[in-house]
């Protein structure tokens, strides 16, 4: 046998050994706590995902994938309130120190989170949400009846499916895509990320959309309500949407930079304002 | 002239200068402006005094107001929606732990950016606010209130400019990797700032420049709080 083939036989083995060595140092832990009505979570964490689904019962089950022996996850149930914290228990890098969160809660849980760079995750709750990211991506979806509040510096925040909400959501540079979102309150700012917004605008409510540089893109139904003014300070405006005529504008308009319109009675505020970045309003 | 002893017209210096609060404010009756035209000594000091209180107007915004005026001013913008108070928004915010920004967190001070990030806020708030105020006051005093704003301004930048140093060195030491990225997010936040203050300055009636003004600066202000967590030990 040649030394090329000796080698390839031992590859399989090689491989085999390393993954069996890596999965050694992971560690799962199980936590199981039953809280009453309308509790809170709250999570910390520096580097991994952090994924938050509804439970069948009234138990909060915590699956915590450590991925080193430098960290820990500190536990705590204060009353109707559990707080989880990934604990360094020293220097450790963004792999050593990844702890990766799966936590199943009752429906009705309000949940705060924090994690720097991993995704975050929520879905199917109806209880108020605010979570925090620094690079971390932040995915929520179907949520009803609650605050979704979403802080995010540079990872981009995806919001699908929520009705009836009171969504803020700021971000310096990340992009903001919500999908199907309504409510009483919707904002959204950023410093130079994008913001896209698909949906109607329903519930009669405040529709606000900020930023600095980045492009501002809205696409709407026909059938939605709306009240709309939009203005570019320095970029541009583009409309291909049948608006009728608002009779008394709040600002001088001016055409390819600014407009204000209105659809059907008008029943939602949709203001959205760019210093310097596209706007663009398409009708679905 | 005779060192204070002796003047013009039938007043001597000692008497000229025990009006000297009111001869400054009105300009003086006509003893006293006969006095001073051909008193040299009296002159210079009219003279001096007027320019010191020319200057104390523009120095009143680096006064260093106390612990409780900050606190004023962070319920003021609270009250008025232009920053939000956590434990008022409901229980959402409310489940924050209190003491994460408290003076009790570990680091050797770092845990003061926030709150030097809300005082940049309440400046830079205020500073515009006034400039509105400022343009419906009579003219005769827009000229004073636009200067102690400007130099409000450019001290509001330089202290920000400063914040903004520190906090980087506090991120390069813990996180050199995310150094550069927030780099270029305070570079772009502070140009968001710099754009919608002029905005509002150009038209004080612009409701959207103002809101804008304030996402701006309350996304300084998030940028901050996110720092100082990867700051601190």
């Amino acid at each position: 046998m040649s030394n090329i083939q000796r080698g390839a036989s031992w590859l399989p083995i090689a491989v085999l050994t390393l993954a069996s060595l890596m999965a050694s140092a992971e560690t799962k832990k199980q936590f199981h706590y039953t809280l009453g009505p309308h509790p809170n979570v709250n999570v910390f964490n520096q580097f991994g995902p952090v994924t938050v689904k509804p439970s069948d019962g009234t138990q909060v089950d915590v699956t915590a994938t450590l991925h080193s022996d430098k960290v820990e996850v500190d536990a705590t149930q204060r009353g109707n309130r559990l707080e989880l914290r990934t604990h360094f228990l020293q220097k450790a890098d963004s792999d050593q120190g990844k702890v990766d969160y799966e936590i199943r809660v009752p429906a009705d849980t309000a949940i705060s989170i924090r994690s720097a760079t991993g995704t975050i995750s929520v879905a199917d709750l109806h209880a108020d949400l605010l979570i925090e990211g620094d690079a971390a991506k932040i995915d929520v979806k179907r949520i009803s009846d609650a605050h979704v509040h979403a802080r995010s510096l540079n990872g981009p925040v995806n919001l699908e499916d929520i009705h009836n909400g009171h969504v803020e959501i700021t971000s310096v540079s990340g992009p903001v895509t919500l999908n199907k979102v309504d409510g009483s309150l919707v904002t959204a700012s950023t410093t130079s990320g994008k913001i896209v917004y698909r949906g109607d605008f329903s519930g009669g409510g405040d529709y606000a959309f900020t930023n600095h540089s980045g492009d501002i893109e809205v696409t709407l139904p026909a059938e939605a309500s709306v009240d709309i003014s939009a203005v570019s300070v320095s970029g541009a405006v583009d409309n291909d949407f049948p608006f009728q005529p608002t009779p008394h504008s709040p600002f001088p308009i001016t055409q390819g930079k600014s407009l204000v319109g209105t659809s059907n009675s008008g029943s939602s505020s949709v203001r959205l304002r760019s210093f310097s970045g596209k706007i663009r309003v398409k009708k679905q | 002239m005779g060192k204070g002893v002796s003047g013009g017209g039938n007043m001597n210096c000692g008497e000229f200068q025990e009006s000297l609060a009111y001869i400054i404010d009105t300009g003086g009756n006509a003893k006293q402006k006969e006095h001073l035209k051909e008193c040299s000594v009296c002159s210079d000091l009219v003279s001096d005094l007027r320019y010191i209180a020319d200057q104390a107007k523009l120095l009143v915004p680096m006064l260093e107001p106390s612990s409780r005026v900050w606190d004023g001013i962070k319920t003021s913008l609270e009250q008025e929606g232009v920053v939000k108070n956590r434990t008022a928004r409901g229980r959402l915010l409310g489940i924050l732990p209190a003491s994460r920004w408290g003076p009790g967190t570990r680091g050797s001070g770092i845990w003061m950016l926030p709150i030097a990030a809300l005082v940049l806020v309440a400046v830079g708030l205020l500073a515009y606010r006034s400039t509105l105020s400022s343009r419906q006051t009579a003219s005769a005093e827009l000229s004073s209130s636009n200067s102690a704003l400007n130099f409000t301004n450019v001290d509001s930048d330089a202290m920000s400019d400063n914040q903004d140093q520190q906090l980087l060195a506090a991120i390069a030491a813990r996180a050199p990797e995310m150094r550069q990225s927030y780099e270029q997010d305070l570079r772009n936040v502070n140009a968001y700032i710099s754009d919608e203050r002029k905005s509002v300055d150009t038209d004080p009636d612009d409701e959207d420049a103002r809101q804008a003004l304030n996402e701006a600066y309350r996304e300084k202000a998030m940028l901050y709080e996110i720092a100082v967590q990867h700051s601190q030990p």
